[in-house]
């Protein structure tokens, strides 16, 4: 009972240690900027007083696209991460890690004082609830598996009006879009077009591995079927990435073509060319075979925004066509 | 010494003489079953390899694609089925002879759960170790907690509740540390949780080869032991006489089977309660065979058991929900929820052979009324500065300053937000914290067990399940709808736990033994639905499974203060009730306190207490069991003063461990469950070690 008595004392004590982090609110700076107004994937109308210029952003893909319109985020979900997983839009020393990507820290956001927050419509709504008592939040639908392309350019678009820079968001659409048709043309002149083509991404857990195949829904699946490629990986995946599961023997339903993969050294490490080389199935599908499996560049983020997609545009027609 | 375990199967079973040609007979059929599963298993995949292209191999004209598919795939994961099976069901029976306790098993002593955190940990700091020393390290996590599980519960023999009891809390902290390490090194162990329930997926047989001499090890050392086990099971005393070394013959057993369980979970992670199942199945058998309990009969035919089980398993899964199923459904959830039932009905079977312990509030002795004003007084102090610490602390910290201006409304913008989130968060935790705890003040009063809780009363767990379903159908369920469900599961599950275990009248062991068969069940459940709709979805699992308060906003606090508002005078009013409930069967019957009704009452209002705050949080283990406990060792068993004393205890725990969650890794952030399961254990650990009955 003493113990407690003496514990309770001292926080209490700790308690008259006041003082304070700021000094009461002062007066708002004048906005001199045109106000702006949009509508994001809620359908929620979204009134800004300026242009974002102190943006936070919890999903890479949104990060990418800011980067990409030239305004740096002030923070971000799990820096680490995006450092390994995305290089298509390096990240300035200066922005500050807020978290993980699912559960970010409000405080950590708010602290930040941002002008808006981009969320993906994957942030859970009480999430959004709360960040919106902070801040605006703007959410960008994650990806649309029925529409993936369009979803794309869409999210950038909608990124630019918020930032003041409509601009470089369409420039940088029209950028995605003439990679993509010259990688088309490539593609069609080495006598590569509709030659089959599949994507995957996979990890290792004990002794097995899981695999994850890229649809015709996903982006990578829907940008290589802009290429000329066709997709042998016929399954379904999910409604938004277009994302499915299998196991090595699912990898049987595949016929020859291009085996397309990503890992990272740095993250996990490469199941296809290491863990799998000396399994009976790998060895012997058409593609290990004919030597057509491809490991892309690290660095590609698989769900990002149009520069990524460009990256991997350049990478795929490099694979393809070598 | 009274003792719950009615049963001795093994005693009658081993004078009987063998029946060899019987024995053989169930050898043979089992076979047979294990030969045609794996048949089956066989022509399951996610390839179109089926059984023509397989049959069509064995006279030689296969192609080299349905050849590929059965070496690389089919076989490793048959295979891994066999051999998990194998040592699982050998374990269970060994451990079951071991603890003469027909409840005792890989899962429930904790093994399981210790070799996989090993595992983990090995994972997580980033050591790449071959398999044999994996599984090693496994060994060794194995080990140190079935050590702990069989010390804290007498070797087993003080009866099944208390083995139960240890072993699954036990179980529950080292699963928390286990969640906590794949939350921290995501990166590293690359953790899609499924795999933390068992899974068969095998890319090579390098696992299967490398852990198959360990388990034949095993299994032939076992064979070896099965003579002096036989003899064990007549009575320490009487095979001390017979020559037996009785200590020895236990330690050796025990690394045996802790060695065949740990070369298990190396393989296919836990994969639950194949361990418990095995053995049942065989003792169901053996009335019809006689000599099918000696040892060296018993064992090989609990492995076959397993085996079954495990196949069984993995091939209804995948005939019910497709080859695609078997990649992202775990097997262990499967075996897990047929465990459970097995638990729930072996425990049905127990006879409450009067009571087996000090009753509740008897033990501690009255305190004086100004040692409990003392108490309070204390207790709200450090309530006042936990609110106040939780409020400070976080991702960026404030002064008290902060929190003046704050209140008065003076504070800047930034401040202003911090502390509006902060506050949903902070008020969440204080106030589930005090409706756990009341609410294991009661039911530790009705199960007249200072050792159950609503969790273990697998009242939380069908919360849980209730809530997660609500948000897998209804994304956007409103907090009132979501309450609404788990509030309405929760009672469900709660009058499920409590028509079972009626029989003849209730009996508070055989509650607690089943309540902890069902949350087992829960938990499958709930890995289950957010496995199958949204894989990769770790938040979501996390919440659910660890308790969470990330992200509440304060219409989500409602539900719980209105659920404390209004239950906490009903288990006010019934104050007296508990004081006797808390005694025995009689004095309250003498005293006309209407037993039964009283007693579900209480219940009832314990679990919509629990539920709400479920919706609220999550799933957070052990507030309502720790606090109690602590309450009355403060201010002695009667229930005006331990009910305040306990909400004040559990609102300043969940509150203290919320504040570290979102403090420690700032600005990442740990679940409050995971904080409250790694305090609440070791103490409950301290507790039983305390209570502990030693055999002479």
């Amino acid at each position: 009972m003493r113990r407690i008595t003496a514990l309770a004392a001292t926080l209490l004590l700790a308690l008259t240690a006041c003082g304070s982090s700021e000094t009461p609110e002062p007066a708002a700076a004048e906005a001199s900027a045109e106000p702006v107004s949009l509508t994001d994937a809620r359908n929620k109308k979204i009134d800004l007083p300026a242009p974002a210029t102190k943006v936070v952003g919890l999903e890479w893909g949104v990060v990418e696209g800011l980067i990409t319109l030239g305004v740096m985020p002030v923070g971000v979900a799990d820096v680490k991460g995006y450092s390994t997983w995305v290089t298509a839009a390096k990240l300035d020393p200066s922005v500050k890690d807020v978290g993980t990507r699912g559960e970010a820290s409000v405080d950590a956001i708010v602290g930040l004082d941002p002008d808006l927050v981009v969320v993906t419509t994957d942030e859970s709504a009480s999430t959004i609830a709360q960040i919106e008592k902070a801040a605006t939040v703007l959410v960008v639908r994650g990806a649309d598996a029925a529409n993936p392309i369009p979803q794309l350019k869409k999210n950038l678009e909608l990124l630019g009006a918020a930032v003041g820079k409509s601009a470089q968001a369409a420039e940088a659409n029209a950028a995605f879009d003439r990679a993509l048709a010259d990688g088309r043309k490539k593609i069609a002149d080495a006598g590569k077009a509709g030659e089959n083509f599949t994507m995957a991404d996979g990890w290792k857990q004990g002794s097995s591995i899981s695999i994850r195949m890229f649809t015709t829904g996903s982006m990578l699946g829907a940008i290589a079927g802009e290429l000329g490629l066709k997709n042998s990986w016929t399954g379904a995946g999910d409604k938004d990435y277009g994302l499915a599961q299998t196991d090595i023997e699912g990898l049987t339903k595949l016929p020859d073509g291009n085996f397309l993969y990503i890992a990272s050294t740095t993250d996990g490490g490469d199941v296809f060319g290491g863990d799998l080389a000396k399994n009976a199935i790998w060895k012997n599908l058409p593609f290990v075979k004919s030597g057509n499996v491809h490991r892309l560049p690290d660095g590609i983020w698989m769900f990002g925004g149009p520069k990524s997609m460009q990256q991997f545009i350049d990478a795929t027609v490099q694979a393809v066509t070598s | 010494m009274t003792q719950l375990t009615t049963e001795r199967p093994q005693t009658a079973g081993t004078l009987l003489p063998v029946r060899r040609i019987r024995v053989a007979g169930v050898f043979v059929i089992a076979l047979a079953a294990v030969v045609l599963l794996a048949g089956v298993h066989l022509t399951q995949g996610t390839s179109s390899v089926g059984t023509g292209d397989l049959l069509r191999l064995v006279i030689g004209q296969g192609t080299d694609n349905s050849a590929n598919v059965l070496v690389a795939s089919r076989l490793p994961r048959l295979l891994a089925g066999v051999l998990v099976g194998l040592a699982l069901g050998v374990a269970g029976a060994g451990l079951q002879s071991l603890a003469r306790n027909a409840l005792a098993s890989p899962d429930t002593l904790g093994v399981n759960a210790g070799a996989y955190l090993a595992v983990v940990a090995v994972a997580a700091f980033g050591v790449p170790l071959p398999v044999l020393p994996a599984g090693g390290v496994a060994f060794l996590g194995g080990l140190a907690a079935a050590v702990l599980v069989l010390a804290l519960s007498a070797g087993g023999t003080s009866g099944p509740t208390r083995l139960i009891l240890a072993g699954s809390a036990v179980a529950m902290a080292l699963s928390g540390i286990t969640t906590l390490l794949l939350l921290l090194f995501r990166e590293e162990t690359v953790g899609t949780f499924a795999w933390g329930s068992g899974s068969l997926v095998q890319t090579d047989l390098d696992a299967v080869g490398q852990m198959a001499p360990v388990v034949v090890l095993g299994l032939a050392a076992s064979l070896w032991l099965a003579s002096r086990l036989d003899i064990l099971s007549l009575g320490d005393d009487t095979a001390a006489v017979l020559g037996v070394r009785v200590r020895r013959t236990r330690v050796l057993i025990t690394l045996v089977t802790v060695m065949l369980s740990a070369a298990a979970v190396t393989v296919a992670g836990p994969v639950g309660f194949v361990g418990l199942v095995a053995p049942v199945l065989v003792r169901l058998v053996a009335p019809l065979v006689p000599g099918l309990m000696r040892h060296r009969v018993l064992l090989p035919m609990s492995g076959l058991a397993g085996i079954l089980v495990v196949l069984l398993a993995d091939v209804v899964l995948r005939a019910l929900l497709g080859g695609q199923a078997g990649v992202e459904i775990p097997t262990g959830i499967m075996t897990m929820l047929v465990g459970a039932g097995v638990l729930v009905w072996l425990a049905r079977r127990y006879r409450d052979s009067g009571p087996s312990r000090t009753p509740a509030g008897a033990s501690s002795g009255l305190r004086s009324t100004r040692s409990f004003w003392i108490a309070v007084g204390v207790l709200s102090a450090l309530l006042v500065g936990a609110l106040v610490l939780a409020m400070l602390a976080g991702d960026a910290f404030l002064r008290t300053g902060d929190i003046t201006n704050w209140l008065s409304g003076r504070s800047g913008r930034a401040i202003t937000y911090v502390l509006d989130q902060r506050f949903p968060r902070v008020l969440s935790a204080v106030l589930c914290g005090a409706a756990l705890a009341i609410a294991g003040a009661t039911v530790q009063a009705v199960c007249r067990n200072p050792l159950a809780e609503p969790g273990i009363l697998g009242i939380t767990g069908g919360a849980g399940v209730g809530a997660v379903v609500t948000l897998m159908v209804v994304p956007s369920a409103s907090i009132w709808l979501l309450s609404g469900v788990a509030s309405a599961a929760a009672l469900a599950t709660f009058a499920l736990v409590y028509l079972v275990s009626w029989s003849g009248g209730l009996s508070s062991d055989r509650l607690v033994l089943i309540g902890v068969g069902v949350s087992s069940a829960t938990t499958a459940i709930i890995t289950f639905v957010i496995v199958y709709t949204d894989p990769w979805n770790v938040s979501m699992a996390m919440t659910w499974l660890s308790g969470s308060t990330y992200g509440r906003t304060l219409p989500q606090v409602v539900p719980v203060t209105v659920a404390l508002l209004v239950l906490t005078p009903v288990i006010v009013l019934a104050r007296r009730e508990l004081d006797l409930l808390s005694l025995d069967d009689d004095v309250p019957r003498i005293l006309g306190v209407r037993l039964e009704r009283t007693r579900l009452l209480a219940l009832a209002a314990a679990a919509l207490l629990t539920s709400a705050a479920v919706s609220a949080i999550g799933v957070v283990g052990f507030v309502g069991l720790v606090a109690p406990h602590a309450a009355r060792a403060l201010v002695g068993g009667h229930h005006s003063r331990l009910l305040p004393v306990a909400a004040l205890l559990g609102a300043v725990l969940v509150s203290v461990a919320d504040t570290l969650g979102r403090t420690l890794l700032a600005p990442a952030q740990i679940p409050a469950g995971l904080l409250t399961a790694m305090i609440g254990a070791p103490y409950f650990v301290y507790l039983l070690w305390r209570t502990r009955t030693t055999k002479a």
